[in-house]
């Protein structure tokens, strides 16, 4: 009987600026319906393995496979869709407008950019502009535009942040059923969210890969008998 | 080939997205800016140039030769198309630089690289929306044209629409120059630096080259200020339009080169280098010296006879100016034949004998300064006049034919004295104001469509 292709395969991602190596010799596999958290210290080069994986930055080397099928950087956008961090797009649009582009463009049926609205709890500011929103209803609009998009890979750099615990737990919820029709891989800097939502970890320092598995698998690896993320992390990264 | 489905796939979610371009242009400040600054600006050009033009058409009324010099191209449009010159260099860019800075500062151009529409579509649809805003400010300059009218006034529509025309294409070459900066450029205040330092780097140009050697009266051809004057002075220059278009709508398509973040250094470098060199191909083969004259007073041509003859000197005619070309002299002799006779004989060569006068108020070391030198095969013949009557006879005479010119209707003249009491109601006050008010509603978040209104917890 032959193993059915992971969802998605990386193989030796590099990339580097100038001298200073910044993602070295990466490689995953992402399954249908995973979570996959990638942690690891500042400068870990989290940001830029995401950016290079959706093409948005131009990697040095690597491959990239979709159901054991490699993907050209310039049809990446098909597979994947990249949620960056710090961004504040439109902001002097209203939030139904912003979201209304989404489902047009991709042709999303009404009733689907409602129901995100609405599991996103963002309908009592439909009608305020991006910019007069507040940090989390912020965050959350961009979770709804990441939402209205069809790619089968989700890619969400620091998806909690700006939300409180309850807010935070909102949202695993909501990523959890997400991850039941898609892909989930996100970056996270607070391990303990990251504890709560991923079923693996891609532990990276320097560019490097220092462990890939669930939390068992990496405490095993750190020798770390049954330590939570937190000991596993400080265990692989000293 | 693409399919009807797929051609489908692309028109909705690209109509899309030029509505939402629209939209974020006519939310921002910029647009309405521009709008605001004109409306005063044009509405004074057009108040003026009616006040100057009904001073002059007063005598000019009583004398009909007189009145043949009133021409509303010069006396109306040209000024108050001016005014609203200014704004498309000087304001205009700030509009432009917007749609599409905007998307780098905040980000949003890291989500719009992954939309299902390619980023060419994606210019386009930015730069479909800024001319839509551009042509949105046309009503300052059409409502002064309205007033013109009802107070009576002449419009000749070949010369309006081309005039307009040039407009067009001028704004088109702006918003190109403002995308390229704004592809280039890390932040939208660069771009705006950058920007205007190309435009009014046109205007440096246009001096340098009305006194400059040959190599830079041919780069000044270049200047879209340039091909501005062409359309104002009623012609309709093939290849100066042209080369309008090739560089808006190339500069706009060079962004698509340079702007995704995932090129390497070395691929965007060569990428803009390809593309740059591409485009100044095109510019320097777009540049034909084909004009048609469309002022209705035919101040651009000869008579259909003589135009007849100088269009079969096939054998290479050369004039050569003992003139300095910033003399006054040489201004008129250009303005009454040379560029007549460039648009008609055919492989024209104009030469510029160095004449050792240095600046415009230096004196000739050259005995023959002033005199200007015909050859044509063997024939050479010398003249210092300027005047068509009597340079016309001598080419014909050098291409040994004789011509009757054909009897033409003169042109009448168009003198009016109107009354703009009621455009500086409407440019200083009325029009200032639906500025401001359209600016407020449209700044307004607008009702929520019926589908989100259902929603439980969505606002009244």
């Amino acid at each position: 009987m032959t193993q059915a292709a992971p969802l998605l395969s990386v193989r030796g991602i590099s990339k580097g600026y100038g001298e200073a190596l910044v993602l070295d010799d990466v490689d995953f596999d992402l399954s249908h319906g995973e979570i996959l958290g990638i942690i690891g210290p500042n400068g870990a080069g989290k940001t830029t393995l995401m950016e290079c994986l959706v093409g948005l930055l131009a990697a040095d080397g690597g491959d990239v496979s979709l159901g054991g099928t490699p993907i050209p950087v310039k049809r990446r956008r098909e597979a994947m869709f990249y949620l960056p961090d710090g961004i504040a797009p439109w902001s002097d649009q209203p939030v139904w407008r912003v979201t209304g582009l989404f489902r047009e463009l991709h042709g999303f049926p009404l009733d689907r950019e409602a129901r995100v609205l609405r599991w996103l709890e963002l309908t009592p500011v439909m009608a305020k502009r991006v910019d007069a929103l507040s940090k989390g209803y912020r965050r959350r609009l961009l979770l709804a535009l990441a939402l209205l998009t069809p790619q089968p890979i989700l890619i969400l750099d620091e998806p909690f942040d700006g939300f409180d615990l309850r807010q935070t737990l909102h949202v695993m919820d909501l990523l959890r059923e997400v991850a039941a029709e898609r892909a989930l891989i996100l970056s996270i800097h607070q391990l303990k969210d990251a504890e709560r939502i991923c079923d693996r970890l891609l532990l990276l320092d320097a560019g490097r890969r220092l462990g890939l598995g669930t939390l068992a698998e990496l405490a095993e690896l750190a020798s770390a008998g049954k330590a939570d993320l937190e000991e596993v992390f400080l265990g692989l990264t000293a | 080939m693409v399919s009807p489905h797929e051609s489908v796939a692309v028109v909705r979610p690209l109509a899309a997205l030029f509505r939402h371009e629209l939209r974020r242009l006519l939310a921002g400040r910029a647009f309405w800016a521009l709008l605001l600054i004109l409306a005063p600006l044009a509405g004074y050009g057009y108040v003026e140039a009616a006040r100057l033009f009904g001073e002059a058409s007063r005598t000019a009324l009583q004398f009909p030769e007189m009145a043949r010099a009133m021409t509303p191209l010069d006396g109306i449009l040209v000024p108050t198309l001016g005014a609203f010159y200014l704004g498309t260099t000087l304001l205009f860019p700030f509009v432009a630089i917007r749609a599409l800075g905007q998307d780098r500062e905040s980000g949003a151009l890291k989500l719009a690289l992954q939309w299902p529409l390619p980023l060419a579509l994606q210019v386009a649809a930015k730069l479909a929306a800024v001319g839509t805003a551009w042509f949105m400010s046309l009503v300052v300059p059409l409502s002064a044209l309205a007033f013109w009218r009802l107070s009576g006034g002449h419009l000749a529509f070949a010369e309006t629409a081309n005039l307009f025309l040039g407009h067009a294409l001028y704004a088109l070459a702006v918003a190109g120059i403002a995308f390229f900066a704004a592809a280039l450029a890390e932040s939208a205040a660069t771009a705006a630096i950058v920007t205007l330092a190309f435009t009014l780097g046109f205007w440096v140009l246009d001096f340098a080259a009305a006194t400059g050697p040959e190599w830079l009266k041919a780069l000044g051809d270049l200047s879209p200020t340039q091909a501005l004057k062409s359309f104002e002075r009623g012609l309709f220059p093939v290849g100066q339009a042209a080369a309008l278009a090739v560089m808006g709508l190339g500069l706009a398509a060079l962004c698509t080169l340079i702007l995704p973040p995932g090129l390497s250094a070395r691929a965007r470098w060569m990428r803009g280098s390809a593309g740059v060199g591409a485009l100044l191909t095109l510019l320097a083969a777009a540049l034909t010296p084909q004009s048609v004259d469309l002022a209705e007073d035919r101040r651009n041509s000869f008579n259909p006879a003589d135009e007849a003859e100088l269009a079969r000197m096939d054998r290479g005619l050369t004039i050569t100016l003992h003139l300095a070309p910033e003399d006054s002299r040489a201004r008129e002799y250009a303005s009454n034949l040379l560029g007549k006779l460039k648009r008609l004989v055919p492989g024209l060569t104009v030469r510029w004998a160095e004449t050792g006068k240095t600046g415009i108020f230096g004196a000739a070391q050259d005995d023959r300064y002033g005199l200007i030198v015909y050859q044509y095969g063997e024939q050479r013949a010398e003249s210092r006049s300027n005047s068509p009557r009597e340079i016309l006879p001598l080419l014909h005479e050098l291409a040994g034919v004789q011509v009757t010119p054909v009897a033409l209707e003169p042109y009448p003249g168009h003198p009016l004295v109107a009354d703009a009491r009621m455009a500086e109601i409407w440019f200083y006050a009325l029009l200032p104001i639906l500025i401001l008010l359209a600016a407020g509603l449209l700044a307004r978040p607008g009702r929520l469509p019926s589908h989100l209104r259902a929603i439980q917890g969505a606002p009244p």
